[in-house]
C-alpha cells in the first residue's frame, strides 16, 4: 500500500485508528492496579494493521520479512547471551543473515549479471524485488549491532521485535529507525495533544509534497528524460533533471514527513531525515542534511567500525560511498553515483573545506547544486546509453533547439516551480520564528494565527491532494524501490 | 497554544472522518460524464490475482477510480493545473503529446455511443510501418478563442489500404454506380499555431496521395480545399474533434458539383443553434480551459424539401460488433440537443449505431449511398435537396450484403466520407470491405454476461452462416489489439513526432 492512495487515506487509516482506540481502551482498563503500562492491545493493532499494510503489496513476501525478523530475534537472543568470541560469533552470524538476506532479493540478478559479463557463464535469477527489503535489513542490523555494542537492551519478546521492524509509518521506505530509538516508546509511550496535532499536520505536509509536488514534477522529468530523450536539447536536459532533483526531494522528504508525523500521532518519536538538503554550502553539508538516517547507519556501523578518520580514511569514505551507491540499487548508475559523492567528499576535505569561510556563501552553495544536481543525472538512468545521451545534451552538445515543449514546461507550471523553490527553503521556521518576535510569549492571538493557518494549510492540502488523486494508479514513492 | 492543538486536532479528525464517511459510504461513480467512459469495477477475485498482488493492487484502483463525485474533484484538479500556469498572452499553445491516448481509447466506448470514431487509435497502416496518426493534443490560444487540435502523425505515403477498397467498390459495382472519395481534413491543418507545426503531419500531401492511389473510375471530392477556403469561418468546432455543420455544408456543395446534383445554398435552411456547447476535446485534453470556453453548435435544417427517415437500430458488442438489428422504424433526422448539452454533435441521426434511410421529395432518379465515420454525419443533411434518396451507413456497422443493399435500393451514387485519421488507418477499409461479401443478417454473440460466462456461446442459424468470418474477425482483432499495443509505447510515441 503507499501512503499517498485514497484507499490508504480514508479506508486503512480509519480501520486502524478505530481498531488502535479499541487497543487503547482494552489496555486502559488492563492497567487499572497493575503498575506499569504494556500497551499490549495497542501494539497487536498496531503489527496486525502493518502486516496487512505490507502484504497489500507483497502477498508473498510478508513472509519473508517475517522469517527475517525471526532470524534477528533469534540472532539478538543469541548475542544476548553469549560473552566475548561468541558474542562476536553470534554478531557475525546475525549480520551474514542479514546480508545474505538482501543479497539474494536486491543483488542476486546484478552480481550474476556481472558475472556473465566478464565471461562466466552463469544463469541469472529472476527475483522481484520485495519493497522496502533495503530499509528492514537495515533496521536489523542496526538492532543486532546495538545489543552486541550494549547500546540497546535484547528484545525477549518476538512481538515487539516485529513491532519496531514492521511498523508500517516506517516500513518500506524509512527513515531508517534505530531500535534504542523507539525501544522504550514500544512499552511505555504517550501522546499528548500536541504530538497528535504536529504529527497530523507533518502527515499532510508530507502527502502535500508527495502529491502536489513531487508527482507533477515526476510528469515533466520524465516527459524529458524518458518520453522524449530521443530528441533532447540542452534546455530540455536541464528541465527535466531539474524537476527530478525537486520530484525526489519532494517525494522522498514527503514519504519521511508522514512517517515521522504517523509516527507522533501514535507516540513514537523518530529521528528527522532531513534537513532542508537543497540549501547545503558544500556536498559534505549536502550528506548531512540528506537520508540522515543512512549516512548515520553508515557512520556509526561502517565508517566508525573501519577506523574512521583515524586509519586509512580515504579508503573508508570510499567504501562507505561505494555501499551507499550499492544501496540504492542493483546497478551500476548507483554504484557510479556514490562513488562520485565520495570523490567530492574527500576532495571537498583538502580543499574546499578549507577556504569556505573565503568564499561568498551564493558561489558555494551554487557550486553544491551543481553537483547535486549531475549526480542526479546519474542516479535517473540506469541505462548507460540513455545516460550518455543525457550528459551529451546537458553539456550542449545536441542538435534539438528547445522550443515550445520546453517552454510550456517552464510555464504551464510556473507556480509549481516557485512553490518547489520556496519549500526547499526553510520556511516554515522563518515564519514561525517571525511569529515568535512579532508575539513573543504565550498569547490567545497567536494562538489563533497558529491555528488557523495550520487549518486552512491542512483543508487546502487535504482537499487538492485528494482532488488530485482521483483516479491515480502509478503513485509509488521512489524510495520503496530501494 | 493547548486549546490551538485541541482545535487542529478535532479539525483534522473531523476532516478525515467527513471524506472517510463521503468516500465509503455513498454510492460510487460508475461512468465518468468526463473522460467519457465506465470507471473500474470491483475486481473478481482469484487466489493467482491474490498471490501476484494484483488483486489488491485492483481494489487500490478501483477505490480510486470509481469514488464519489470524482468528476467533481476531476474538476478540481483541471482548475490546479489551470492554476499553475503563467499565461503569457494570447498566442498561448499548450502540447500534450501522446498523454492522453490512454484517455481516448478508454473513451472509445462511451464515444461510440454518442460521436464516436472509436479508432482513432488504432490507425496503424501496413504499409506505412507503425507512424501513430493521433499522438496528441495541442491547445492553442486562450480565453474564449481556445481551440483544441489533434495532432495528425500520418506520413504522407498512406491511405493504401483505404484507396484499395475505394478501388474495389468501383469494380464491383462498375459503370451503373458512380463512386466518390472525400477524405477530410482535421482542423489542425488550418489552425495550428506556426511554432508547434513540426508536431503534426501535413494532411494535404496524404490526401493527395489518397486520390493519386484512386482509380480513374472513381471521383475525388475535395473537400480539403472548399474548407480553406472558409477557413476564418466557424467551419469546425473549437472544443471538439469534429468539424462544424457549416464545415460539411461547404464540404457537401463541392460533392454536389462533382456528382451534378442540384444543390441549394444555406437561404433554403433553417438555422439552429445549441448554445454552451463544449465538445469531446474536454475530456480529451482534461484542460479546463476547453471547458471555459464553450461555443454555439450551429446546425442548419433544411425547410424546403419533405423527407423522411427511416433507421435500422443496431445492438453493439464491445468490439464493436453488431450482435442484433431492429425492424425498419421511422424518426427523425435531427435530433433536437439542450442548452449546453455536450452531445450536440449527435443531432444528425442520433447516433452512429444504425443503418439510416432518408426518402425525399426530390425526384432526379438519383440515389446516394454514404459510407461514412462520425465527420460524415454531418454531410447528408445537405443533400435532401439533390437526391431521392439518402442512405447512411456507418463504416463500422453494418449486417446486410452490400452488393444485394445497393442493387436492391437501386443505388446510383456511392459516397465514400472519412476523415483523415480513418481514410490513414485500415481498419475502417477492412470493414468496408467486408460488407461486399458478408452474407445479409451478419451479426455477431453479444458480450457475456455473468450467467452466461461458462456456457458455451450458441449461434443463432444466421449467425453459423458466418461462422468462419467471425473467427477472421477475432484473429484479426487480436493482431489489431497487440499493433494498438505497439502503437502506444514509448518508443513508438516518440519516433511519431517528426
Amino acid at each position: 500500500m503507499v501512503f499517498s492512495d485514497l484507499f490508504f487515506l480514508f479506508v486503512f487509516i480509519p480501520l486502524f485508528a478505530l481498531c488502535y482506540l479499541i487497543g487503547c481502551w482494552l489496555d486502559n482498563r488492563n492497567v487499572q492496579g497493575v503498575a506499569k503500562q504494556n500497551n499490549a492491545y495497542k501494539n497487536m493493532m498496531l503489527v496486525i494493521f502493518s502486516l496487512v499494510f505490507y502484504a497489500w503489496g507483497e502477498p508473498i513476501y510478508v513472509f519473508l520479512m517475517l522469517i527475517c525478523v525471526y532470524i534477528n530475534y533469534l540472532s539478538g537472543l543469541w548475542i544476548a547471551r553469549s560473552e566475548g568470541g561468541k558474542r562476536r560469533m553470534a554478531l557475525v552470524s546475525g549480520l551474514i543473515g542479514n546480508l545474505l538476506i538482501l543479497g539474494i532479493f536486491k543483488y542476486a540478478g546484478f552480481f550474476a549479471q556481472v558475472l556473465n559479463d566478464i565471461g562466466l557463464s552463469v544463469g541469472v535469477p529472476q527475483i522481484s524485488l520485495p519493497i522496502g527489503i533495503s530499509f528492514y535489513t537495515f533496521q536489523s542490523i542496526s538492532y543486532l549491532v546495538d545489543v552486541y555494542r550494549r547500546e540497546s537492551p535484547v528484545q525477549y519478546k518476538f512481538k515487539d521485535l516485529l513491532l519496531y521492524i514492521s511498523m508500517f509509518p516506517q516500513l518500506v521506505a524509512g527513515p531508517i529507525v534505530r531500535y534504542g530509538t523507539v525501544a522504550e516508546e514500544i512499552h511505555n509511550r504517550s501522546v499528548s495533544i500536541k504530538d497528535f496535532s504536529d504529527g497530523a499536520f507533518r502527515f499532510l505536509i508530507g502527502l502535500g509534497k508527495k502529491v502536489i509536488l513531487a508527482n507533477q514534477f515526476s510528469e515533466i522529468a520524465d516527459q524529458f528524460l524518458i518520453d522524449g530523450l530521443g530528441t533532447l536539447s540542452t534546455f530540455g536536459a536541464w528541465i527535466g533533471v531539474l524537476a527530478f532533483t525537486f520530484q525526489i526531494y519532494f517525494d522522498f522528504s514527503g514519504y519521511s514527513d508522514m512517517a515521522i508525523g504517523m509516527g507522533r500521532c501514535l507516540g513514537f518519536h523518530f529521528n528527522e531525515n532531513f534537513n532542508h538538503p537543497y540549501c547545503c554550502n558544500s556536498i559534505t553539508d549536502f550528506w548531512r542534511r540528506w537520508h540522515m538516517s543512512l549516512g548515520s547507519f553508515f557512520r556509526d556501523y561502517v565508517y566508525i567500525p573501519l577506523g574512521g578518520n583515524r586509519s586509512h580514511q580515504s579508503l573508508n569514505i570510499m567504501i562507505v560511498w561505494f555501499l551507499t551507491g550499492m544501496w540504492h540499487g542493483a546497478s551500476w548508475n548507483f554504484i557510479i553515483w556514490g562513488l562520485y559523492f565520495g570523490l567530492i567528499v574527500m576532495i571537498e576535505k583538502y580543499t574546499i573545506l578549507r577556504i569556505k569561510d573565503r568564499v561568498p556563501g551564493v558561489l558555494m552553495h551554487i557550486y553544491s547544486l551543481l553537483l547535486v544536481v549531475v549526480g542526479w543525472g546519474i542516479f535517473y538512468f540506469d541505462d548507460f546509453g540513455n545516460m550518455t545521451q543525457f550528459f551529451s545534451s546537458f553539456v550542449g552538445n545536441t542538435v534539438y533547439q528547445s522550443d515550445v515543449i520546453e517552454q510550456g514546461a517552464l510555464l504551464d507550471n510556473f507556480w509549481l516551480w516557485v512553490a518547489a523553490i520556496v519549500f526547499s527553503l526553510p520556511i516554515r521556521s522563518r515564519i514561525v520564528g517571525l511569529a515568535d518576535r512579532l508575539l513573543p510569549g504565550d498569547n490567545v492571538l497567536k494562538g489563533i494565527l497558529f491555528v488557523s493557518a495550520r487549518v486552512t494549510v491542512s483543508v487546502a492540502i487535504l482537499t487538492l491532494s485528494v482532488a488530485l488523486l482521483v483516479g491515480a494508479t502509478n503513485n509509488a514513492f521512489i524510495y520503496t524501490r530501494f | 497554544m493547548k486549546g490551538s492543538h485541541i482545535i487542529f486536532s478535532i479539525v483534522v479528525v473531523a476532516m478525515f472522518a467527513g471524506y472517510t464517511i463521503v468516500f465509503d459510504t455513498f454510492p460510487r461513480s460508475t461512468f465518468s460524464e468526463l473522460e467519457k467512459r465506465d470507471l473500474a469495477a470491483f475486481p473478481e477475485f482469484t487466489w493467482n490475482k491474490l498471490f501476484s498482488g494484483d488483486y489488491t493492487k485492483e481494489i487500490s484502483s478501483w477505490f480510486s477510480d470509481s469514488e464519489p463525485y470524482r468528476d467533481m474533484f476531476m474538476a478540481w484538479s483541471m482548475e490546479f493545473d489551470e492554476a499553475k500556469r503563467l499565461s503569457i498572452g494570447d498566442d498561448d499553445v499548450k502540447i500534450q503529446i501522446s498523454q492522453d491516448n490512454v484517455a481516448i481509447s478508454n473513451s472509445q466506448e462511451a464515444l461510440g455511443n454518442e460521436v464516436g470514431d472509436e479508432e482513432y487509435q488504432d490507425s496503424l497502416n501496413l504499409e506505412d510501418n507503425a507512424k501513430l496518426a493521433n499522438s496528441g493534443i495541442i491547445i492553442a490560444g486562450s480565453g474564449e478563442n481556445v481551440r483544441a487540435l489533434m495532432i495528425f502523425g500520418g506520413g504522407s505515403k498512406g491511405g493504401g489500404a483505404y484507396a484499395e477498397v475505394v478501388n474495389k467498390y468501383k469494380e464491383t459495382f462498375g459503370s451503373k454506380v458512380n463512386i466518390y472519395s472525400m477524405t477530410i481534413p482535421n482542423s489542425i491543418e488550418f489552425y495550428c499555431p506556426e511554432k508547434v507545426k513540426k508536431y503534426s503531419n501535413p494532411q494535404r500531401p496524404f490526401i493527395e496521395n489518397v486520390h493519386s492511389l484512386l482509380s480513374s473510375g472513381v471521383k475525388a471530392v475535395d473537400a480539403y480545399t472548399a474548407l480553406r477556403r472558409h477557413a476564418d469561418e466557424d467551419i469546425y468546432l473549437r472544443t471538439d474533434h469534429h468539424w462544424a455543420p457549416l464545415g460539411a455544408y461547404y464540404a457537401a456543395e463541392a460533392f454536389a458539383k462533382v456528382a451534378g446534383v442540384p444543390f441549394k445554398s444555406l437561404d433554403s435552411y433553417d438555422c439552429r443553434v445549441v448554445k454552451n456547447f463544449v465538445g469531446s476535446m474536454y475530456g480529451y485534453s482534461k484542460d479546463i480551459s476547453i471547458k471555459k470556453a464553450p461555443e454555439d453548435f450551429v446546425y442548419y435544417v433544411p425547410t424546403g424539401v419533405d423527407y423522411a427517415t427511416t433507421y435500422i437500430v443496431y445492438d453493439v458488442n464491445k468490439n464493436y460488433q453488431v450482435t442484433r438489428e431492429s425492424k425498419p422504424m421511422s424518426g427523425p433526422y435531427f435530433y433536437k440537443f439542450n442548452d449546453g448539452s455536450g452531445g450536440a454533435y449527435s443531432t444528425f441521426m442520433g447516433s452512429d449505431k444504425k443503418l439510416t434511410k432518408v426518402e425525399t421529395s426530390t425526384k432526379n432518379g438519383r440515389k446516394v449511398l454514404i459510407i461514412k465515420d462520425s465527420y460524415g454525419n454531418a454531410l447528408p443533411g445537405y443533400l435532401f435537396y439533390s437526391f431521392e434518396e439518402v442512405h447512411v451507413v456507418d463504416a463500422r456497422y453494418f449486417t446486410k450484403n452490400m452488393k444485394r443493399y445497393v442493387e436492391g435500393h437501386k443505388i446510383t451514387d456511392i459516397l465514400f466520407a472519412f476523415n483523415v485519421f480513418n481514410a490513414y488507418s485500415s481498419s475502417f477499409s477492412k470493414k468496408v470491405e467486408r460488407y461486399l461479401s458478408q452474407p445479409d443478417g451478419t451479426t455477431y454473440p453479444a458480450d457475456k454476461t455473468d450467467e452466461e460466462k461458462n456456457d458455451t456461446v450458441k449461434l443463432n442459424t444466421k449467425q453459423q452462416e458466418s461462422a468462419v468470418e467471425i473467427e477472421d474477425l477475432a484473429t484479426e482483432n487480436s493482431v489489431d489489439k497487440s499493433e494498438h499495443a505497439g502503437a502506444n509505447s514509448k518508443k513508438e510515441k516518440v519516433d511519431s513526432i517528426p
